[in-house]
C-alpha cells in the first residue's frame, strides 16, 4: 500500500514534467518555424482549464486542456485554425501522448479574445477499456 | 524402600515431562518458521497479482510516452501541407494515365498514400519525389 502511494507520487511528478516538456517542445519548434519563415504566425502552446464534459479515464482533475494560440504575426482565419487542429489530431502519436498525460481537450485560439475551436481528444483515438478495480 | 521407589518414579516422570516440553518448543519453532514462510509466499503472490493488474494501464501509458513527436513537421504541415496536397492530388491522379497500365497502377498507389497523409508534409514531400521518379511528372 505504501509502495503504491509512493509510486503514485513519483508518477504525478513525472507526468507534470512530461506535460511541461510537451508544451516547451511545441513552443521551441513554433519559434524556430516562425523565425525561419516556415510559419507565418507564431504559435504558442499552453495548458488551459479544458472542458469538463470531455473527461476520460486518464483526464486530470484540473487543467486538462492543451491550448494553442496564435501569438503574433498574421491573424489566422477560422479555416486555418480548424486546419491546425486537423493536423494535430491526425498525428495519432501526439494525440495518444496528450491523452495519457491527462489532457482531454484540444483548443486552437486566435490572438484576439476567446475566438477559437476545441476538440474532444478521446474521439480521435481508440482507448482500451481498463478495469476500474485495477 | 517405598520412599526410594517413589523418588525414582518422580525423577523418571520429571525427566519424561522435560523431554516432552523440549520437543514442544522445537515443534513451536518449526511452526513459526512455516508460518513465516507462508506469509512471505502469500505476500509475493499478492504483490505479483497486484503488479499484473496495474501494468495494463501503466504499460499503455509508458508505451505512449516513449514515442517521439516531430513538432517541426506538425507546425510546417499546419501551414504548408494543404497547398502541396492540392497540387499533388491533381498531378498524381490515376486518370491522367489512362493508356499506360503500369503507370496507372503506380499513380493509384501514390494517390492513395497522398490522401492518407494529406496533413503530413514530410510524407507528402517523399511522395512528390516518388512521383517525379516513377511517373516522370514535372512540378
Amino acid at each position: 500500500m505504501f509502495e503504491n502511494a509512493w509510486n503514485n507520487i513519483i508518477d504525478w511528478f513525472r507526468d507534470r514534467s512530461e506535460r511541461a516538456k510537451l508544451v516547451r517542445s511545441f513552443n521551441e519548434s513554433a519559434k524556430n518555424s516562425f523565425i525561419s519563415g516556415i510559419a507565418p504566425t507564431l504559435l504558442k502552446a499552453s495548458i488551459s482549464k479544458g472542458e469538463s464534459s470531455y473527461k476520460h479515464q486518464f483526464s486530470n482533475w484540473l487543467n486538462s486542456g492543451y491550448r494553442i494560440q496564435a501569438f503574433t504575426g498574421r491573424v489566422l482565419t477560422k479555416n486555418e485554425l480548424i486546419y491546425i487542429g486537423k493536423v494535430i489530431l491526425a498525428d495519432s502519436v501526439l494525440v495518444r501522448k496528450l491523452i495519457v498525460l491527462g489532457f482531454d481537450t484540444l483548443e486552437i485560439h486566435g490572438d484576439a479574445g476567446t475566438y477559437g475551436c476545441r476538440w474532444q481528444l478521446k474521439d480521435y483515438i481508440p482507448l482500451p477499456k481498463f478495469d476500474e478495480n485495477e | 524402600m517405598n520412599d526410594t521407589l517413589i523418588q525414582d518414579s518422580i525423577k523418571i516422570a520429571s525427566k519424561a515431562i522435560s523431554k516432552i516440553s523440549e520437543s514442544d518448543e522445537s515443534t513451536n519453532l518449526w511452526m513459526w518458521i512455516a508460518l513465516a514462510e507462508l506469509g512471505i509466499i502469500v505476500y509475493l503472490v499478492f504483490k505479483e497479482k497486484f503488479k499484473s493488474k496495474v501494468s495494463s494501464k501503466q504499460q499503455f501509458k509508458s508505451e505512449s510516452l516513449n514515442q517521439e513527436i516531430d513538432f517541426n513537421n506538425i507546425i510546417n504541415s499546419s501551414f504548408n501541407s494543404e497547398k502541396l496536397y492540392d497540387e499533388l492530388k491533381v498531378k498524381c491522379h490515376p486518370d491522367r494515365f489512362p493508356m499506360d497500365n503500369e503507370k496507372n497502377l503506380i499513380a493509384e498507389n501514390i494517390f492513395q498514400q497522398i490522401t492518407k497523409n494529406k496533413t503530413n508534409i514530410k510524407r507528402l514531400l517523399e511522395l512528390k519525389d516518388e512521383a517525379i521518379q516513377k511517373l516522370n511528372i514535372n512540378f
